[in-house]
């Protein structure tokens, strides 16, 4: 399919042309020219599904998620991986991207940036830089575990996706900076890439395509912030990790100066398989401009939490239910899920019952998908002292350059305190809200956003419970 | 300049196109017409709906300065790299839905910014209100008070009225203070994290000392570890400090900004000739700050410059005095001293000399040297020596700056000999600095090894290492001379020793082959603010010839240095001291006449590129104290040779006479007749002894003057440095 | 023509000139009111030669010579002769980074001597001109000023073109340059 795909887009060039010269010609031919032009290479197929999940078996790109199976190079041979990279490779970068774009792959880091666009940044003319690609491994949103999965028991998709992303932007080396606290995964990951170095399949002249690709691996040291793609940069480069300005981006000016990617980490994993099953293949799940398949973490007060790969678009409800055993004392004990990791609001039971997976879905529920990871909490919650603790997660984690984020996470968590204990007046939750929206949007990069999300969000849902505590907590002030 | 009749004026000065066009726009927008013709073509954007034309690649915030639109800002500084975390300079950008940084965000075509928009002004309060958040409510007791940067901008911007209820709950965030040394305060709980001082520090003092350490609420600015900030810069982060976390230590709790006058002038503790203003208060300097000049200081201070000014308040000379016969100096009036005086050289019957000191202005210079001409004196010397013979100092090429300060940030190879332009001429120093950095330029010494606060190639002691480069066969020659912008710095010192007319000519011979079209590569860097001026109207270099002319009376003006005592004099020399403090020229004087210091005068300078400025009286000098020139008058008065002027146009008008340029203030004549040099020339033997610099270490930096010697500043700044030296010396031995 | 007819002719400057220098210049201001006369009978029934006289009348008188008010401003000659005023822009605060009120031109007379006054600690001055600070528009109504009031004056700054920086955020990243930042 993928193939057809490529010769429709070769016949396609000509007509481009013409249009492109076609000033001259008459109107009509002009209008029929417009009419019957295909969409440019590398728009994913139109999605025909109206039902989104569960996945087949067949389908699953990660599939030994639970470690069951050997995550070796032998093991990883046998599910399939390094299968004929030598001739993805050698397809050449613009299939790759090419086909990248076909799959319709959004960044699976939480900003989902549409993957194929950002490879394809990388493929200005040299200047005689090093490119490189960097990726990030450090993952730290509380209730994401998705890349530690990956890194723990199918290293080699990452690595392969290294060569295969390293290639499509002609990337001199990657560099893997994996989050400090992942021992293990780290032991793993740099198994992994010692076995690859053995097996010809990275370094020089990898996979017998002729192309040089090292791939390095860095630890972090246990900073939140480095998860930023440019505080990943300077922490790479030695550096305290605080955000750099954009512009410019890293696609220009990246790590070591030079042009660099950062791509997440199931991002890279998922290319091979992609670029072997054909993007169309990746494009037939999910809604469109949300295709793909995913993997979800489900934790908190469900009865089986758990890590899965599912279809994009799945409705959340389904998700738990099938996969998570449903939530502690049934959906009707539903308090509100954070859908995609710390940084994203909240959302109420009310909301829950019809979302899409997705990042349309999720963003008409004033939400985001951001890395997909539920965090669900029954009726025994108390919300506003998870927020707060979110809060202070935050607090903690801001790097301190910029004055809204150093300055207003602390006001905030500072109410967020006396919230929680009900001591505070009802118009300081909307002075509270006011900050938030100080806070959002005027900072160097997203840490501050994802701080004033979960606020936003509490407030917006959660508000009259706010008030409820204020009261209570006035009448035993007074008594 | 002065009283040019109108007519002259208006048709020659100011007949330039400038005329007519407010001040305004002469400080904004000038610069545009200068542009070269090659320059990229300008894009239009819109700042307030007022277009604007810019170079690509131009920050939103240069375009507003552009438009005459002052985007208010915290962490970014014209002459610092940009950091953009302040947030203060969000502007809103039509169809971006996020307001920008303005400081670090490049305008693109046909943007269109809006400086004044709600959602500019709601961010701006926005990040106000957070700043305020942490800060501190000590205005009334904090030294930046009145000059505050936040102050001002939380008037303008910043919201009525404060909401931050959880005062009375938590409290604000407080921090430790640190301990910065001698010069620098720092009431850290005040700090807004612009890191302007680290900034300063990194680039432009070159000294990785300062900070950030701790993240988010809990970042602090500081030294990393317990130690003190060591540069002969650090005054500078007192200016750069938009609040009063960094305040000045001697000036603390001394003065309100509003009760101080303010006075232009000049500095003369180096031979930079830095522009600054005096703040004074009834008839006392309190402190001395930068004043913007891009040719000479940038907005720079060094900190013996900016914080010696406390040595003008001790061991001043505040009476003439005569010696008695028991040997005792004793204070008389003026009458009577000038009497004595005036006795003493009419005896001499013209065997006088004189000697003129470290921080003499180009007036007594002048006025010293007709009075001893019309008294039968020939013999005028600078007490430094310039050991160059034949033309040496007839020729002004042969002991200035050639190549000019602000140009040498353009060198892209330079060649010190002898010389520490860091201690010497600090701000010399950020300027080869900016060259490194900007220009990758490729820097060597001859001298000692030193710390120049950047990486440079120390190729030897030796003195024969001279000739070799300049004779083609090191191999830093051959950097030298293909670099498009060569520069060669000889230090003031080097030039003392015997064989410096052999140096002075095999490098400024070798610098005529480096020489390029409108580029001069010859450099003498002076250390003294009176030299380029005595040499300029005519004076002797060196003291050796007012000492083997064995005169009768020796006139010291303000001959400080050291380098004359009474054994190499004869026995019955009377020697006459004019200056104002009693350091060493007076210990040794006859007479002494208390004359004025630089901050009391109004009085020429000449700095070491041959730039002549003017200070002007910030305060009037101490007790019976006079200026300079008009003590030499009135001595002249008394021994019946009056001199033909009576105030100070007539005095500059005579110096007009001998030296035009010396009155065209801040003006650079190029120096003619370089090519002259090396015909006049003699010998180019060079001696192999080693070189040597005389301060090679910070602590040698702060006292070099009768007035740095007088500040107990400058004392406190030598005890500490020495000590945080040695410890950090004993520190490096233990690790070793 | 002197001069100052000459700025009053060709600048809209010279109306704020003429306020500075208003004690001279009331004469002569009455003559340039533009506002509309009320309709004056013996003016319309007037014979034309008449009022061929009238309008010659009616014209800026120019002032040949040099203008001196010092006889007339009721300043002591002491602080006419031996003053000397220093025309200048003020100078940019080193301390902070606003550049408002900058851009106008200020004369100062020279320091005489001040001294604490031991009663209260306040400054004391026998200079009466020592707190007289004027603003002008440019350097040449400074002059001009000064001029006529007999002072020397002397010109103490440089107008230079402000210095374009290039300001690139990325140079503090750059992958070969020393512009590349190493702490923060």
């Amino acid at each position: 399919m993928a193939g057809a795909l490529v010769r429709i887009n070769f016949l396609q060039r000509p007509a481009i042309i013409l249009y492109s010269i076609g000033a001259s010609l008459p109107a009509v031919a002009q209008r029929r020219l417009q009419g019957t032009s295909a969409p440019p290479p590398g728009t994913p197929p139109p999605q025909t599904k109206t039902k989104f999940g569960p996945l087949a078996d067949q389908d699953r790109i990660f599939t030994n998620l639970y470690g069951r199976h050997d995550w070796r190079l032998k093991g990883a041979l046998k599910r399939g991986d390094w299968h004929r990279t030598k001739e993805i490779i050698l397809k050449g970068s613009d299939w790759i991207i090419n086909e990248l774009k076909t799959s319709g792959l959004r960044g699976r880091g939480g900003a989902g940036f549409p993957s194929g666009m950002k490879w394809s940044f990388m493929n200005k003319p040299s200047d005689g830089r090093p490119k490189y690609l960097v990726v990030n491994a450090d993952e730290g949103e509380p209730g994401t575990c998705k890349d530690r999965e990956i890194m723990r028991h199918d290293p080699h998709k990452l690595v392969e996706g290294c060569l295969v992303a390293g290639k499509a932007m002609g990337a001199r080396a990657a560099y893997i900076y994996i989050r400090g606290e992942f021992y293990n995964e780290a032991s793993n990951m740099q198994l992994a890439i010692a076995e690859a170095y053995q097996a010809g399949l990275i370094g020089k002249n990898a996979c017998g395509s002729g192309y040089d690709f090292d791939v390095f691996m860095h630890r972090g040291a246990g900073a939140y912030i480095c998860g930023e793609e440019t505080a990943l940069i300077e922490s790479l480069e030695g550096k305290q990790g605080k955000p750099r300005l954009k512009p410019p981006f890293p696609a220009d000016v990246g790590v070591f100066g030079c042009p660099t990617t950062v791509n997440n980490v199931e991002t890279i994993a998922v290319a091979p398989t992609i670029m072997r099953r054909g993007g169309a293949w990746f494009a037939s799940f999910g809604r469109t401009r949300n295709s793909g398949t995913k993997l979800f973490n489900i934790s908190g007060h469900v009865n089986k939490p758990c890590t899965i790969e599912e279809e994009m678009s799945i409705p959340l409800k389904e998700l738990i239910e099938r996969h998570a055993g449903g939530i502690r004392g049934g959906w009707d004990n539903l308090l509100g899920v954070i859908p995609g990791g710390s940084s994203t609001p909240v959302i109420p039971k009310k909301v829950c019952d019809d979302v899409l997976m997705d990042f349309d879905g999720l963003i008409a529920a004033q939400t985001s998908l951001g890395t997909a990871a539920l965090i669900v909490m029954d009726r025994s919650t108390d919300i506003i002292k998870a927020i707060e603790r979110l809060t202070a997660f935050y607090r903690h984690e801001s790097c301190g350059q910029c004055t809204p984020c150093r300055e207003g996470i602390m006001w905030m968590h500072k109410i967020m305190k006396r919230f929680v204990a009900g001591n505070g007046q009802p118009d300081e939750i909307d002075m509270l809200w006011e900050i938030s929206k100080q806070i959002e949007g005027h900072t160097i990069c997203a840490l501050a956003d994802g701080a004033a999300w979960p606020v936003q969000g509490l407030i917006r849902h959660f508000r009259p419970e706010i008030e409820e505590r204020m009261k209570k907590y006035a009448v035993r002030a007074t008594n | 300049m002065f009283r040019a009749p109108l007519t002259k004026v208006i048709q020659g000065r100011f007949g330039s196109p400038t005329h007519g066009i407010t001040s305004k726009a002469i400080r904004s927008s000038a610069a545009l017409s200068q542009t070269p013709a090659k320059a990229p073509e300008k894009i239009e954007v819109f700042v307030d709906d007022v277009s604007v034309k810019v170079l690509p690649g131009t920050t939103v915030l240069q375009a507003c300065a552009v438009a005459g639109v002052e985007i208010p800002r915290f962490c970014y500084h014209e002459r610092l790299s940009v950091a953009g975390n302040c947030r203060m300079c969000l502007v809103e950008v039509e169809k971006s839905p996020k307001p920008v940084a303005a400081c670090a965000m490049p305008v693109m075509k046909g943007w269109r910014i809006k400086t004044n928009s709600e959602m500019t002004r709601k961010a701006r309060e926005g990040v106000m209100e957070f700043l305020l958040m942490n800060h501190p409510l000590d205005c009334p007791i904090c030294d930046q008070g009145g000059e505050c940067d936040l102050q001002d901008q939380a008037m303008a911007f910043g919201s009525d009225r404060s909401r931050f209820t959880d005062i009375n709950h938590t409290g604000k965030r407080a921090v430790e203070d640190k301990n910065f040394g001698p010069l620098v305060k720092g009431i850290m709980t005040r700090c807004i994290h612009c890191t302007r001082c680290v900034r300063f520090a990194c680039e432009v003092a070159g000294v990785e000392d300062l900070g950030t350490t701790g993240r988010g609420n809990d970042m602090q600015i500081g030294t990393y570890v317990e130690k003190l900030f060591l540069s002969e810069l650090s005054g500078n982060v007192i200016d750069l400090c938009p609040v009063g976390a960094l305040t000045s230590k001697p000036y603390s709790f001394v003065a309100r900004p509003w009760e101080i006058r303010k006075v232009s002038s000049i500095d003369v503790l180096d031979a930079v000739g830095s522009n600054i203003v005096v703040s004074t208060r009834t008839n006392e300097v309190l402190r001395i700050v930068p004043r913007e000049n891009e040719d000479i200081n940038e907005e720079w201070l060094a900190d013996k410059s900016r914080f010696a000014c406390d040595g003008l308040k001790r061991q001043r000379l505040v009476a003439p005095m005569v010696r008695m016969p028991n040997g005792e100096l004793q204070a008389v009036e003026w009458e009577g001293a000038l009497i004595s005086v005036a006795k003493a050289i009419k005896d001499a019957k013209g065997a006088v000399a004189a000697i003129a000191g470290q921080l003499v202005d180009v007036e007594s210079l002048v006025a010293l040297k007709d009075l001893l001409n019309r008294n039968g004196g020939e013999t005028l010397c600078t007490e430094q020596n310039f050991n160059v013979k034949g033309s040496g100092s007839d020729l002004r090429s042969n002991y200035v700056c050639n190549t000019t300060i602000a140009d040498l940030e353009q060198a892209d190879a330079v060649l010190l000999i002898g010389t520490n332009p860091r201690y010497e001429a600090p701000l010399i120093n950020t300027r080869l600095r900016k060259s490194y950095i900007n220009n990758e330029m490729d820097i060597a010494s001859i001298g000692p090894k030193i710390d120049l606060s950047y990486n440079h190639q120390n190729l030897g002691e030796d003195a024969g290492l001279i000739s070799q480069v300049c004779n083609g066969g090191h191999p830093f020659s051959k950097v030298l001379e293909n670099a498009k912008k060569p520069a060669i710095v000889l230090g003031a010192n080097v030039l003392e020793r015997p064989d410096a007319a052999g140096i002075h000519t095999t490098v400024a011979s070798y610098c005529k082959k480096l020489n390029k079209q409108g580029w001069n590569a010859f450099n003498v860097l002076q250390n003294n603010a009176g030299q380029t001026g005595a040499l300029d109207v005519g004076y002797q270099p060196g003291t050796q010839a007012a000492l083997k002319a064995q005169p009768k009376v020796l006139i010291l003006l303000g001959a400080d240095g050291g380098k004359v005592d009474r054994e190499k004099l004869p026995k019955d020399c009377y020697v006459i001291y004019i200056g104002h403090h009693g350091d060493n020229g007076a210990s040794i004087a006859d007479a002494v006449l208390p004359g004025a210091a630089y901050t009391e005068k109004q009085a020429i300078y000449v700095n070491t590129e041959g730039r002549a400025q003017q200070t002007l009286a910030a305060v009037s000098p101490p007790g019976m104290a006079r200026e300079d020139w008009k003590i030499l008058r009135a001595l002249s008065e008394i021994l019946g040779t009056p001199l033909p002027y009576d105030n100070l146009d007539d005095l500059r008008n005579r110096i007009e006479d001998i030296a035009p340029h010396l009155v065209r203030f801040g003006k650079l004549e190029s120096s003619t007749f370089g090519n002259l040099t090396e015909q006049l020339a003699t010998s180019k033997s060079i001696e192999n002894t080693k070189i040597d610099v005389k301060q090679k270490k910070l602590r040698e930096y702060f006292m070099t003057d009768p007035i740095s010697r007088a500040s107990p500043t400058m004392a406190r700044c030598v005890r500490e440095v020495s000590g945080e030296e040695a410890k950090e010396e004993s520190q490096r031995q233990a690790a070793c | 023509m002197s001069f100052v007819r000459q700025i009053l002719a060709k600048t809209p400057q010279g109306v704020h000139w003429a306020k500075t220098v208003s004690n001279s210049s009331r004469c002569m201001s009455s003559v340039g009111s533009r506002d509309a006369p009320p309709i004056d009978v013996s003016q319309v029934i007037a014979q034309p030669e008449e009022l061929e006289r009238k309008r010659k009348l009616s014209g800026a008188i120019t002032v040949p010579t040099k203008v001196d008010l010092s006889p007339i401003s009721g300043v002591p000659e002491e602080h006419v002769k031996t003053r000397r005023v220093c025309i200048h822009l003020p100078p940019k605060n080193a301390m902070q980074s606003g550049t408002d009120n900058l851009n106008h031109w200020v004369i100062e007379f020279d320091n005489r001597e001040r001294w604490e006054n031991p009663l209260m600690g306040w400054t004391s001055t026998g200079d009466p001109l020592s707190n007289m600070e004027v603003t002008f528009g440019s350097k040449e109504e400074a002059i001009e000023h000064c001029e006529r009031n007999g002072w020397r004056w002397f010109i103490d700054a440089e107008e230079k073109p402000k210095v374009e920086r290039v300001k690139n955020y990325g140079l503090n990243f750059h992958w070969n340059r020393r512009t590349r930042t190493s702490t923060k």
